[in-house]
């Protein structure tokens, strides 16, 4: 193992890539680990090797985080899944805290292992989805998913798509098939037109991404695209595959059916909260934010030592607000470090923090549309399969806490509901909102303890090659 | 009014006492800080096995092993999907190979019916098995549970019992008024004629309630599991030090186990792996089932399980405070849990239990020393 | 039509599902359960398989598999890529991968 980092930064979206930048450039030895091959986060993604996509706004402000990050002489893991993490406050009651340990394996080889006094996390979102019947069809995909097909791997998610759900995304989507020559089938928006209209006064603070959104129902408007505002999808059918989407008023009322061969639906983002979870860092819930977040400071700092969250980790607030809180989160820690002194400190922060604050406000608008709709969760029907990894349905859920299961990680022990591979990232919403239901709210409801791996690791990778005699086996348990 | 008994902490022991004492009449109180079955009971290995229980305690394991697999008819249809399978103790080495034939003796003389077998044979009985194996202890009763699924077990048959379980109600303490006892709780008293300590690794801070001094070692435990795979095993699998335990559930999924030890303690329970552990455990399981380097984990965590001076269990009345009991610190004491509880309950009601307890004065008298 | 007419139209109607203006390096083949398919070096593989219409991956417990997240959190698209488990949406193209259901 080499010498510690001084700060390690983990992901590298707009968040991480501002908060490695900003700690080197002030001479901190920095490390930034990221899984993709590329730095960028889900919004600034870069295409593989080898693809020049034609540029647009979002990569011109990808390509200016990353000519920064690169100059900064910050360490780039890339390709770096990072899958365990340890030290800090993780150690034998009455030790000390130590540095914070991060394994992670990269593409190809062995395992590392990483030391760093202080560790930023940026790991983004992930995006919810309350299951419909049909949902688990092929060529249903996420919202999130789709900007991904089509902005990093330029490909269509289907000739004829039906886009669906909740938030900005929708109309990027939207406007984005068109663009490409896909034929949008039609946009359902659970979003009524009162609540885009309560969003414009924070929208008005960011004219260009107003603008942006303004230009996107325009295109929509020329081609003649159904808008369905305040609608949800109720079903997706096929045999096979999607072939058609059941699309109703939130209100009630008839059913419209449109003809697809892909549906591209979200309900928002989750905030990535694995890493602090696993730190036993203290959380909040706040349903606007995104869900359960890690309580921070007005610095990014959480309630562990030298921890930090930076961009939509720490709670929704989109990609323009993801820079600065970076830049907040490596200036705390460069002063906890005392590589800052307080004066410093002070006068640094002042500008990102200004910054962060403007950019959050049009974020928190979106956020708020993004927001869990509970009336979703009340629509799930009970033989819908929740959790995909288990094959667990609602029924089996309700079930299980007419047995008595009080909160996520019993539910979890009584019908392994979130168990499987994708750790409870696609069903723990509609989860745990039904849980929340009988028990009084999602405080109660909690939420399922942080363990390790981050994400499920290849036994080969952690076993490299061995002999027998190398197992550290311990002392055999008494006779 | 007081409660014939309370009975402190939900787990497998005091589920068990918990439910047999209330089918004897009484009236009980169960409480427990948490959810039923979320601290060791709720997260175990779930193997029912001779080959890791402490020699004296396999006539209780073998009557134990029983009532797993027939929980469904004394637990009123609640479950554990216990599966009975033979398992196998295998050595690598010559000295692992003279450590097996120790134990394993001394098992067999206690009443397990292993036999040692070559490493040919044992591939017969586990195709998956690695080639390497020298020598094998093979015990036909053995078997496992999914031990997530102990609480959702229990907790029916405790209600139609008429057990008063009180969930996420801590006890922070304990006065003994005109011969009762008064339990100090989250939300108020509760009053009862006798009192079950069923703690766990808290038993230590529970006896102090009642001025014993009892030490318990907290050890913490590491678990794996993989996602689902193909078939790649049929038996439960160990090695003789007893640093693994290895099976793989109708699901696919394979839990790698032995008691490999991680960050934790009692206060904030199980709270980091260790990597070199967590390499460890995977490397050995691995060794010894080479289809697992094929397999992906998904999930590692950690469990805390108690144990006494002796590592033999703490069963039996609290010496000098009359109608006080404790049960607990049993070694693999998951196996044989509900047949402990069956025990204690039988003391506690007044009865000749029909096996011996294992009172605390030895441990006390040790600690005294 | 014959097979192989419907072949040739198919291709040049999943071609159009790689998006024009794009520029993207050369072709390669890899195989999936035994079929030949070809996509450009360094496309995701559930990217390729999409354009190629292959959508289910495999059977789940509860429903079939498929690409959902397209970000690595789901595990729905998990393959095995030369004999190992890998996510389609996270591994790219390589020329020759020898690719199956998990
Ligand atoms: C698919 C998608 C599309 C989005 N599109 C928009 C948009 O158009 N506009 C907008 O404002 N917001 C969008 N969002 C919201 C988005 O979360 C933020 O705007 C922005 O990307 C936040 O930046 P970030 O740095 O916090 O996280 P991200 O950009 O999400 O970056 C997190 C990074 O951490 C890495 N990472 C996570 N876990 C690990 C691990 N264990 N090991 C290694 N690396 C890891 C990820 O690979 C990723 O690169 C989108 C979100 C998603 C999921
Ligand atoms: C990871 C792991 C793997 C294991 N594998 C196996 C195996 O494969 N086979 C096997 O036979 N055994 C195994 N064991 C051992 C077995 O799990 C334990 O011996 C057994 O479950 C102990 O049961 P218990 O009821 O005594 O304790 P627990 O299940 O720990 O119950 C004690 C209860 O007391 C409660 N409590 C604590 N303090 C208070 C308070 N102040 N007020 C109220 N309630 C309180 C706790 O919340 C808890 O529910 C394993 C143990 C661990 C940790
Ligand atoms: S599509 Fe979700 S992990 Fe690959």
């Amino acid at each position: 193992m080499t010498h510690p980092y001084d700060v390690a930064v983990l992901g590298a979206g707009p968040a991480g890539m501002a908060a490695a930048t900003e700690a080197a450039r002030r001479g901190a030895k920095v490390v930034l680990l990221e899984e993709s091959p590329a730095p960028g986060g889900q919004v600034y993604r870069a295409a593989p090797p080898g693809f020049v996509v034609p540029p647009d706004a979002d990569r011109r402000a990808g390509d200016a985080l990353r000519a920064a990050l690169a100059a900064s002489g910050a360490e780039l893991r890339l390709g770096h899944r990072v899958w365990g993490l340890g030290g800090g406050p993780l150690v034998r009651q009455g030790e000390a805290p130590v540095p914070f340990r991060i394994d992670a394996l990269p593409p190809d080889g062995e395992p590392v292992t990483l030391e760093a006094r202080a560790l930023v996390l940026c790991a983004g979102t992930h995006e919810r989805i309350i299951p419909f019947p049909g949902w688990t069809l092929p060529g249903v995909i996420g919202l999130a998913a789709a900007t991904i097909l089509l902005k990093a791997q330029g490909v269509l998610p289907g000739r004829r798509v039906v886009v669906a759900g909740a938030g900005p995304l929708l109309y990027a989507v939207a406007a984005k098939l068109l663009k490409a020559g896909s034929e949008v089938a039609a946009i359902a928006d659970l979003a009524t037109r009162g609540e885009w209209a309560r969003a414009m006064p924070a929208l008005l603070a960011r004219p260009d991404l107003l603008a942006r959104g303004l230009a996107w129902r325009a295109a929509l408007a020329t081609n003649g695209v159904p808008v369905l505002q305040a609608h949800a999808v109720i079903a997706a059918e096929g045999v096979g595959a999607v072939e058609r989407v059941r699309v109703q008023p939130i209100s009630g009322g008839a059913a419209e059916s449109f003809d697809c061969d892909a549906l591209c639906i979200g309900h928002g983002l989750v905030p990535a909260t694995e890493a602090t979870r696993v730190f036993r860092a203290a959380h909040r819930y706040a349903r606007e934010s995104g869900g359960w977040v890690p309580v921070l400071d007005a610095d990014r700092r959480v309630s562990v030592p030298l921890l930090y969250v930076a961009g939509d980790g720490g709670g929704v607030r989109g990609a323009a607000a993801a820079p600065a809180a970076g830049r907040l989160a490596a200036l705390a820690a460069l002063r906890d470090l005392g590589v800052l002194d307080g004066r410093a400190h002070a006068r640094a922060r002042r500008r990102p923090a200004l910054e962060q604050w403007r950019a959050a406000q049009a974020g928190q608008a979106m956020a708020r549309m993004m927001a869990l709709r509970p009336a979703l969760v009340d629509a799930i029907a009970p033989e819908t399969v929740v959790c995909r990894c288990e094959g667990v349905t609602r029924a089996e859920i309700e079930t299980a806490l007419d047995d008595g299961a009080t909160e996520m990680n019993q539910l979890k022990q009584f019908t392994r509901c979130g168990m499987g591979p994708c750790q409870g990232r696609l069903c723990g919403e509609a989860a745990a909102e039904l849980v929340a239901r009988r028990v009084g709210g999602r405080e109660r409801a909690g939420f399922a303890t942080g363990r390790l791996p981050l994400r499920p690791v290849p036994m080969e990778a952690v076993l490299g090659e061995f002999d027998y005699a190398d197992i550290p086996v311990p002392a055999p348990a008494p006779l | 009014m007081a409660f014939d008994v309370a009975i402190v902490g939900a787990g497998v022991m005091g589920c068990s006492t918990a439910l047999h004492l209330a089918r004897a009449g009484m009236r009980v109180a169960l409480l427990d800080r948490g959810a039923i079955c979320r601290e060791a009971s709720g997260v175990n290995a779930g193997t029912l096995t001779m080959q890791m229980t402490r020699a004296a305690l396999i006539p209780y394991a073998l009557r134990a092993h029983e009532m797993w697999l027939r929980m469904a008819e004394w637990c009123d249809g609640g479950h554990v999907l216990a599966v009975a399978c033979p398992g196998l103790s295998v050595a690598f080495t010559e000295r692992e190979a003279a450590m097996l034939e120790e134990r394993a003796k001394a098992r067999r003389a206690a009443g397990a019916p292993i036999e040692l077998i070559s490493g040919g044979q044992a591939m017969e009985i586990e195709p998956g098995l690695s080639d390497r194996v020298l020598l094998a202890g093979h015990c036909p009763i053995d078997g496992f549970t999914s031990a997530y699924l102990t609480g959702r077990a229990f907790r029916p048959a405790l209600l139609n019992a008429g057990v008063a379980l009180f969930e996420n109600r801590a006890v922070w303490g304990v006065d003994r008024e005109a011969g009762r006892f008064v339990l100090e709780t989250e939300t108020g008293p509760l009053q009862a004629k006798r009192i079950v300590l069923a703690g766990g690794v808290w038993l230590e801070e529970m006896a102090g309630w009642l001025g014993v001094r009892l030490p318990i070692k907290v050890l913490i435990n590491q678990l794996v599991v993989t996602e689902r795979i193909r078939p790649v095993m049929r038996t439960v699998l160990g090695v003789a030090s007893g640093l693994l335990s290895l099976k793989q559930y109708a699901n696919g999924t394979v839990l790698i186990g032995g008691g490999w030890q991680g960050i934790g303690d009692r206060q904030r329970g199980g709270l980091a792996v260790r990597a070199e552990n967590f390499r460890g455990n995977v490397r050995l399981a691995a060794h010894t089932i080479p289809a697992l380097r094929d397999a992906r984990v998904v999930r590692a965590w950690l469990g805390l399980e108690a144990e006494t001076a002796d590592a033999l269990p703490a069963i039996g009345p609290i010496p000098g405070v009359d109608n006080a009991w404790i049960i607990g610190s049993v070694h693999s004491g998951y196996t044989s849990g509900p047949y402990f509880g069956k025990l204690l309950a039988q003391a506690v009601a007044g009865e000749a239990p029909e096996m011996p307890l294992f009172p605390i004065d030895r441990l006390l008298a040790m600690e005294a020393a | 039509m014959d097979a192989r007419a419907a072949r040739t139209i198919l291709s040049v109607v999943r071609a159009s599902m790689r998006i024009a203006g794009v520029e993207r390096p050369t072709e390669v083949a890899f195989s999936f359960a035994g079929q030949e398919l070809r996509a450009p070096v360094g496309e995701s593989l559930a990217a390729a398989l999409i354009v190629a219409g292959v959508r289910r991956l495999g059977e789940g417990p509860g429903s079939p598999r498929a690409a959902f997240c397209m970000m690595g959190t789901c595990q729905q698209c998990l393959l095995r890529v030369d004999g190992r488990l890998a996510q389609a949406c996270i591994t790219p193209v390589r020329a020759g991968m020898v690719v199956t259901e998990a």
